[in-house]
């Protein structure tokens, strides 16, 4: 009974600190829009109506709700794989801060490869999905080396990285594949987009992501390898405490690589989702702000699956709904990402409201104290 | 003697779930040295900490030089000559003796608007009052290069040069060689000659005899009284201190030692800086024998204890279990082959913290079945070993198996990383300064498990720095000097002392 | 080869970069984790020239002295993006990496959000690009003829003396004075500190709002190197300097090696390409020699890094 209630308790827990993050947020976004003399309400309805979950005061021909909403469902796609990268890392106690560079390598490579090239579909996209798992998933895997073997700190591999990539692929995209009038890249072929598209319901025209349903595999998959598995075992027991993981006998070195592998892998997924599947071509030298806002996802979402799953749909409602909710209410894009950051900040301080949360449990609880260590207590 | 320089008035403290202080009242008299006795947990350092501003009371008064004070910082204590040597030493591992001696408190030079702090003047100050007690260091050596009892003489300069007057030990004597210890009682006994006030925290009887003058014994937060030392005997103040009487011998039968179990010959170990930490060290380990590494802190053991369990590589040499060669194994190899291993440091090694203490339990077995079937966990075995083991090693923790272990006492911790280690019933047992930092009746338990480990025949590699303990339990005693096994010997061949001259280095 | 334009431009990125891994520098060595600098940087030129736009919009004129009111307005912003910053690491407890990627990302959004905000509030023109007037260049006579070093004092930006001086200040008060000894011990073992009666959150506190001022400098001087700030203007460069500041073991002098190491294999790497005749496409392939170069070098050098001790760990009173 009472192990039961101790759970209940600690995952009430666990949704109040991110419930409370958001709460702040939506407040500060609030006096920053009011500032500009705007309604709130008015923006945020935007973002909602931007990212199809409210109806619009018009459309065009055959667009709806539905439309925009699976629109918004093809950038949550590679969101929720990028989320997941950050989270796998930091349950093995790294910090994957090169997702961007991570996503625009494969994706590089898939379009490139597979993207210009005149494959059926039910080639392509196995090939592209490939892609990304393989490019990614060795970049994760060269970072835990350098981790590993050199003791270079991830973060640092990773910065260097994603500029070393961004240059390159720049170079590349400026020199063979730049479109003449956009110098983006050139699109790639409808077939090998990772979208079913041109379905209708309703009379309303809309694509469908194929990436979510992997997508939503792997938050499951992730839950499962993390809970439930001897690896995810090994993952947690090295991002807790790595002196007490090898003193074990787990193979923190091993460890490392694999589980920046597998973060690299589903960065991978995050890349060729993005740029086969949302937006089809790529801008020259620059790293997409997901790589980074998806750091704020993981950690809004508790550092767990389904956290990531739950802070990527909240998340990617700014993004996605900014476009709209700028024309039409007049508050600058950029205020999407502003309150993305401010989001990532209250969340980064989670432990601190938790602590205040529980001291203000406790004062309110009477002094019915607890079993503490006179030990600690001691120090 | 003179008047109390110091005067607590019902002081209490308390701590979430506990009180560390409840209701003490005690007097320090002016060039005393005044002793506080007690167990681990008991408050003493509670209450010195309070004394030295580090806690503020949340009841009682103090008094110091009989005005009534208000700590809300170290430096508040500093401002009345209150000085602390604190168990953990405070020192900057980078920085010379004199960097840190003026940290907080730094003679300046000064040119113009620029200011700088004078490096020069404070070491000759210190040089000099160096040799005014006896404490010989040079000004200009770096901490990381000193050996603890240095350091510890470093921070009693620190508290001189301050121009401390009253001055709190705690646990000083815990790192130190008997030799050590005699040493620096002696400069303490200068210090009061001095006409310096000291407070010594302890739980060691026969340095309060030897030095105090009086000593206030304090059990679970609360002051059982004040005695004269003079007039006290030590077994009065064990019992005092316990609140009960105390059997300190240990039952240990003799038998015979089976056949060698842990062979190791000639090993050489080097550090991740390329210094060498262990020294052509040989020894063997029999069934059924306690062979018990004595030394100060710091000479290499631990890391003979790490090399045979595979935490570090050695460089030359051969570890054999059971006639096999082990040195080429991983950990996860050795374990298996029959290695048991409680480390030193239970909170940064022996657990991992922030997981339940189900998963600790398993951290060594979680892919063996039955824990595990082709990579998938099985909870339920998870939970049926914690039950058992929470039952059979009397664990106590507040939410059964599924309590964090951060959360869970130090005695319980112990108990729940030697259930494991036991539970794998490996050939050879490595225990590592098993009983530190717990009260004598986690003690007591723990030494328990360890002579009925020896009585079912396994292989015991003690390590401790307590030279009671290796005196309790070993065997066979070997002792480390500078990565270096000086003397190997049956125990009931050496004294106390003479091990305490092994252990700083001096060979008959 | 055109060797004074690589001691030139070599000089004139090396020093913004030097005085950016000071900031680093005293932050780490107090036991803060920094990796904000890219923000501080960005944060504080976008201050500095949004207060160029301010000043030129009411003034009607461009005075040359603007320069100056940027630059500080640049250390302030910076040091302002660093309050945030020390107040999630020190007061919110926030884990310092990512505090520090928080930072980052918040310095984006907000310069692009309050550029275009501001400028359309100013000058009646919504942008997040802001045109600033071309910084004056001195050349030392005499010195300037040197052969091949004669670079170093040719076409020097007034920032150059500006950084030379701050960073002599920046090296005397680390290394010698009261604040710089109990500084760096916050980095080794901030319980030293407490228990010699030092505020420790309080001294961390300062070190970090420092870095953001010495990162302003930097991001002005970068940002005047190109005439014009704009959100894109965040190139890595404070990454940059932290790889410089590892490379050079948390120490600085040892940085300003590295940190000149840096800055003339770019303009070293910019010649080449200029040398051989290639179009400006290579130059992207060239710009990445010093991501490279770290990369490489930290392979032989993090070995023998000695990092903080205490760095990265939160300061409590309570804990040992």
């Amino acid at each position: 009974m009472k192990k039961v209630s101790n759970r209940v308790k600690s995952s009430l827990s666990g949704l109040l600190v991110p419930f409370i993050s958001i709460v702040l947020t939506l407040i500060v976004a609030s006096i920053i829009v009011l500032l500009l003399g705007k309604n709130p309400i008015e923006v945020f309805l935007g973002f909602l109506r931007g990212s199809g979950m409210a109806l619009k005061p018009r459309y065009g021909g055959g667009q709806g709700m539905l439309t925009d909403f699976f629109s918004y469902l093809s950038i949550l796609t590679p969101m929720i794989f990028a989320s997941l990268g950050v989270m796998l890392g930091m349950r093995a106690g790294l910090f994957n801060i090169g997702v961007a560079g991570q996503m625009l390598l494969p994706g590089f490579l898939a379009s490139v490869i597979v993207g210009y090239s005149d494959l059926p579909s039910y080639l392509a996209w196995p090939l592209i999905i490939i892609i990304g798992l393989v490019v990614g998933g060795a970049l994760g895997a060269l970072i835990g080396f350098f981790k590993h073997r050199f003791n270079i700190h991830e973060v640092v591999t990773s910065i260097m990285l994603n500029y070393i990539i961004s240059y390159i692929t720049g170079f590349f995209i400026n020199t063979y594949f730049a479109d003449t009038v956009t110098r983006n890249s050139r699109p790639v072929k409808e077939a090998s987009r990772l979208l079913i598209a041109g379905q209708t319901g309703g009379g309303i025209r809309f694509d469908f992501p194929v990436g979510l349903i992997v997508a939503l595999i792997a938050v499951f998959l992730m839950r499962f390898l993390l809970e439930r598995m001897t690896v995810g075992f090994r993952i947690n027991a090295v991002g807790l405490n790595k002196y007490c993981a090898r003193y074990a006998g787990i193979n923190v070195g091993g460890n490392v690589v694999l589980a920046m592998a597998m973060s690299g892998t589903l960065a991978g997924l995050a890349g060729v989702t993005y740029y086969l599947g949302f937006a089809n071509n790529m801008v020259p030298k620059v790293l997409v702000s997901l790589g980074y806002d998806s750091i704020a996802v993981a950690v809004l979402g508790n550092v767990a699956p389904v956290g990531c799953l739950f802070a990527s749909i909240l998340v990617t409602i700014f993004q996605k709904g900014s476009i709209y909710m700028s024309s039409n209410v007049g508050v600058p894009q950029d205020i999407a990402s502003v309150i993305t950051g401010i989001l990532l900040m209250f969340s980064a301080s989670g432990q601190y409201i938790e602590e205040t949360l529980q001291r203000l449990g406790r004062a309110s609880r009477s002094k019915r104290g607890s079993k503490t260590d006179p030990d600690q207590a001691k120090a | 003697m003179a008047e109390p320089i110091v005067e607590l008035r019902n002081i209490t403290k308390r701590f979430p779930g506990i009180v560390a202080n409840d209701n003490v009242t005690l007097d320090i008299k002016k060039g005393e040295i005044f002793a506080l006795l007690g167990e681990n947990g008991a408050g003493k350092s509670t209450l010195m900490s309070i004394l030295f501003g580090m806690y503020e009371p949340d009841e009682g008064q103090i008094f110091v030089r009989g005005k009534e004070v208000h700590l809300t910082s170290s430096k508040d204590a500093a401002a009345l000559n209150i000085g602390m040597v604190h168990q953990h030493f405070k020192l900057v591992s980078n920085y010379t003796i004199t960097e840190n001696i003026v940290l907080g408190d730094e003679p300046l030079k000064r040119f113009g608007p620029f200011s700088w702090v004078d490096l020069k003047g404070a070491s000759e100050k210190i040089r000099a009052l160096s040799l005014e007690y006896g404490l010989e260091v040079n000004p200009n050596d770096k901490i990381q290069d000193l050996q603890v009892s240095t350091q510890q003489r470093v921070e009693i300069l620190k508290m001189l040069y301050r121009d401390a007057e009253i001055l709190i030990f705690d646990e000083p004597t815990s790192v130190l060689t008997p030799q050590e210890i005699e040493y620096l009682l002696d400069i303490m006994e200068e210090l009061r000659r001095g006409g310096k006030t000291i407070i010594l925290i302890t739980h060691k009887l026969e340095e309060i005899k030897r030095v105090a003058d009086r000593c206030g014994i304090l059990l679970r937060g609360k002051l059982v009284g004040i005695y004269d030392v003079a007039t006290t005997t030590t077994q009065r103040m064990a019992n005092l201190m316990v609140g009960k009487e105390v059997d300190f011998s240990v039952d240990k039968p003799d038998h015979e030692f089976g056949e060698v179990v842990l062979d190791v010959s000639n090993v050489t170990v080097y550090n991740d800086l390329k210094v060498k930490v262990v020294d052509d060290v040989s020894l063997e380990v029999r069934k059924g024998e306690i062979l018990a590494i004595a030394g100060v802190s710091g000479n290499g053991q631990v890391d003979i204890a790490d090399a045979i369990a595979g935490l570090q590589n050695i460089s030359e040499g051969s570890i054999t279990l059971n006639g096999e060669e082990i040195s080429n194994l991983s950990i996860k190899e050795r374990i298996a082959k029959g290695i048991s291993y409680i480390p030193e440091d239970r909170q940064k090694e022996g657990l991992v913290m922030d997981l339940n203490l189900r998963d600790n339990l398993a951290i060594k077995t979680f892919d063996r079945e039955p824990f595990s079937k082709k990579g998938v966990l099985q909870p339920n075995a998870f939970e049926d070993q914690a039950v058992d083991l929470i039952d059979r090693y009397d664990i106590r923790s507040g939410q059964g198996s599924q309590t964090i272990t951060r959360s869970m006492s130090g005695g319980n911790q112990q108990k729940a990383i030697i259930a494991r280690e036991v539970e794998l019933d490996s050939d050879l047992l490595i225990f590592v300064q098993p009983t530190r930092g717990l009260d004598v009746g986690a003690i007591a338990n723990i030494h328990q498990q360890i002579l009925d480990q020896r009585a079912l025949g396994k292989a015991i590699l003690l390590v401790s720095l307590e030279l009671d303990e290796v005196m309790a339990l070993a065997d066979t005693i070997s002792v480390v000097f500078r990565g270096q096994i000086l003397k190997t010997d049956d125990a009931r061949n050496l004294s106390k002392e003479e091990v305490g001259q092994y252990m700083m280095g001096v060979t008959k | 080869m055109n060797i004074d334009k690589i001691m030139t431009d070599g000089l004139a990125f090396a020093l913004p970069l030097f005085i950016m891994a000071i900031g680093g520098i005293y932050s780490e060595r107090s036991g803060v984790t920094m990796l904000s600098i890219e923000g501080f940087q960005g944060f504080g030129a976008f201050v500095g020239a949004i207060t160029v736009v301010i000043l030129r919009t009411a003034m009607g004129a461009s005075p040359d002295w603007l320069i100056y009111i940027a630059t500080l307005a640049a250390v302030l912003g910076g040091m302002l993006l660093a309050l945030l910053n020390a107040l999630m690491v020190i007061k919110l407890k926030s884990k310092m990496t990512i505090a520090g990627v928080v930072i980052n990302i918040l310095a984006v959004a907000l310069t692009s959000f309050l550029s275009s905000v501001i400028t359309g509030a100013v000058t009646g023109q919504a942008t997040t690009k802001i045109q600033l007037s071309v910084a004056p260049r001195y050349t030392i006579p005499g010195l300037s003829k040197i052969p091949v070093i004669g670079g170093l004092f040719q076409n020097i930006y007034p920032f150059a003396f500006i950084i030379i001086v701050v960073a002599a200040l920046a090296w005397y008060v680390l290394y010698k004075t009261r604040y710089g000894l109990r500084l760096r011990a916050g980095g080794d073992n901030p319980h030293s500190l407490d228990a010699a009666g030092v505020d420790v959150n309080k001294l961390r506190f300062s070190a970090v709002v420092l870095a953001g001022g010495f990162a302003g400098l930097g991001g002005m001087a970068f940002t005047y190197t190109v005439a014009n700030f704009s959100p894109a203007s965040y190139v890595g460069y404070g990454y940059l300097s932290i790889a410089a500041l590892i490379f050079g073991n948390w120490n600085i002098s040892t940085t300003f090696w590295t940190s000149m190491f840096f800055g003339f294999s770019r303009s070293f790497s910019d010649q080449l390409v200029n040398e051989l005749g290639l179009s400006s496409n290579y130059s992207d392939l060239f710009s990445v020699m010093p991501y490279v170069l770290t990369l490489i070098v930290l392979i032989f050098f993090s070995k023998h890094n000695r990092p903080p001790r205490a760095l990265g760990e939160h300061f409590d009173k309570g804990k040992r």
